[in-house]
């Protein structure tokens, strides 16, 4: 399968979920939907075109709001689906009832970026640490690590 | 009664430190749990402080073993952004060096393997001709572990006609050393009984946990990236993607063999067609606002590397996702109905670096709450003396 036949047949099967595509180079396929259709059409994509497997799952703060994008890979190559949720309310429907592998990237998600993943089959933290202080996500672009001031013992004051 | 093991966290030896909470039953494992992040170094954060350049040598720093995978696929992706193609000689150079790294890669796991399996006679065969590879590395790239060979558009360093001859004579003692690991089940029947059906994960399985690399391709799904999204050289060279059926540990040290046989051949190609012509192009300072999502095939499966520019010298994102942990899900599947003896196997069989140390391993008592050090080699013991009083299997047959 070509990049345009799997264009064409995603479009006539979820053209209504679809908010546009593009395919900017060989081999790549950017899919854009709204957040309540993700699931769905990833649901659709795993039945009828086979695409089972997802990479990772990336996000990106834009600053209003935070866009997740879930790269699945192929026999031809890779496609990604993207939806943007804002900022102030950030929840989005967990994709493991469809694809059960995608949880550790989830949750990763959950550590750094504070989103909420509705309905995770696994909420605990995955990569901070048990102590890791509250409402503190790495990757937000307005989170910036500050070292504490090093403090020697029986040094002076 | 059930008992909960904890395994790890933490050791200097090891660069992914886990951490896994396993529920047993007697000798069975019922549930296994799994804890990531003692070893965080925050590298998504740091990159986009870092300049274009800088990132080569930072994603190299990701992993030891597969330091030239991360770091050509920041590469190749950057190179897409900058919109700048490498000339095809340079192209050929750093393939071929993630050739060599993954025979590498491969002839040490495959003794580590055979380490677990309680053969350490081929742990020093492997080991011993693991240097062959790693000698024409260095002589290629100056160094064993971080080659830094790669640039934005191209490569560092060129090859001249010794180091071209050098490396196919390695390349000729390897293969003939390989035959041997070929035969090796015909003629240790217990290595083969020792393996056969051991982390046990079916392909629905494998499938639906989105296992990558030589643990997917042992589970019967031929996912391979160099033949899935044939780039740079990988549509001019001829290979096969290597599978295997019995979706245990016997068949991921199969699909391992037969991947160096397809190593060799990829080495002896790029070497005998190299052409002629420049090493690298110079690369712009900025990027474009663009995004590019770059795979690759690493040694222990898919890496991808999702790149975001904004204009400046610097990225905008920097998403990595390394193998290993696609495959941690996959792990946890294996060890469930396991048996403790098999636990270093198991983890042997997913990544090459765990079972590299020893490592201490804490048995709670479910009852009592007591708690018992037992040392990692302890635990190796246990694994070979439950082999040793095991009738071998008789069925198991080497598909070699």
């Amino acid at each position: 399968m070509t990049d345009v036949e799997i264009m064409e047949k995603t479009k006539s099967l979820f053209g209504d979920k679809i908010v546009e595509m593009t395919n900017p180079t060989e081999r790549r396929i950017f899919i854009k939907v709204e957040p309540q259709n993700l699931v769905p059409l990833i649901a659709g994509l795993r039945k009828d075109l086979n695409i089972t497997y997802v990479a990772t799952i990336s996000g990106l703060d834009l600053g209003e709001s935070f866009e997740i994008l879930y790269h699945f890979g192929h026999d031809h190559g890779s496609l990604t689906v993207r939806t943007q949720i804002p900022r102030a309310n950030p929840h989005v429907e967990s994709i493991c009832s469809v694809i059960p592998g995608a949880v550790f990237y989830e949750r990763e998600l959950q550590d750094m970026f504070g989103l909420i993943v509705d309905h995770i089959p696994d909420a605990r933290p995955l990569v901070v640490p048990d102590d890791w202080p509250a409402n503190n996500f790495p990757l937000r672009k307005d989170w910036k690590y500050e070292r504490p001031p090093e403090i020697i013992p029986g040094g002076k004051k | 009664m059930k008992f909960t093991i904890p395994i790890g966290p933490q050791h200097p030896a090891l660069k992914e430190p886990i951490s896994l909470r396993m529920t047993v039953d007697g000798e069975f494992i019922r549930d296994a749990d799994i804890r990531l992040g003692y070893n965080h170094r925050g590298l998504e954060k740091l990159a986009e402080e870092k300049t274009w350049i800088q990132n080569i040598y930072l994603t190299e720093r990701i992993c030891g073993i597969c330091s030239h995978s991360h770091s050509t696929c920041y590469v190749q992706g950057v190179e897409k952004l900058m919109e700048i193609t490498p000339p095809k000689r340079g192209n050929y150079i750093r393939y071929l060096v993630s050739e060599l790294e993954r025979i590498h890669s491969h002839l040490l796991w495959l003794g580590v393997a055979g380490h677990e399996a309680g053969f350490d006679s081929f742990f020093m065969y492997t080991w011993r001709d693991r240097e062959v590879v790693m000698d024409i590395l260095e002589m290629i790239s100056g160094n064993r572990v971080h080659y830094a060979i790669n640039t934005l558009g191209g490569v560092r360093r060129n090859l001249d006609e010794m180091q071209v001859k050098k490396s196919l004579e390695g390349m000729e003692i390897l293969k003939k050393r390989s035959e041997y690991y070929f035969k090796i089940g015909v003629n240790e029947p217990t290595f083969v009984a020792r393996l056969a059906g051991v982390g046990y994960l079916s392909k629905q399985q494998a499938i639906d946990l989105c296992a990558v690399g030589p643990t997917a391709r042992a589970s019967d799904i031929p996912r391979d990236v160099r033949r899935d999204d044939p780039h740079a050289v990988y549509d001019e060279v001829p290979f096969d993607v290597c599978t295997a059926d019995t979706c245990d540990v016997l068949g991921r040290v199969v699909v391992r063999v037969k991947e160096l046989m397809e190593s060799y051949k990829i080495c002896d190609f790029l070497l005998r067609n190299l052409p002629a012509g420049d090493i690298a192009v110079k690369a712009p300072r900025k990027a474009k606002p663009n995004e590019f999502l770059s795979r690759y095939e690493a040694p222990r499966g898919e890496n991808t590397h999702y790149i975001k520019s904004n204009g400046s010298d610097k990225p905008e994102r920097l998403k990595v996702r390394a193998p290993t942990l696609a495959n941690y899900a996959a792990t946890v599947e294996m060890l469930k109905n396991g048996f403790i003896a098999d636990i270093p196997l198991i983890f042997a069989a997913i990544d090459p670096c765990i079972c590299c140390a020893e490592r201490t391993v804490e048995l709670i008592n479910g009852r009592t709450g007591a708690e018992k050090i037992v040392r990692f080699s302890e635990l190796r013991k246990l694994a070979e003396d439950r082999f040793k009083k095991l009738p071998p299997k008789r069925n198991a047959v080497w598909p070699l």
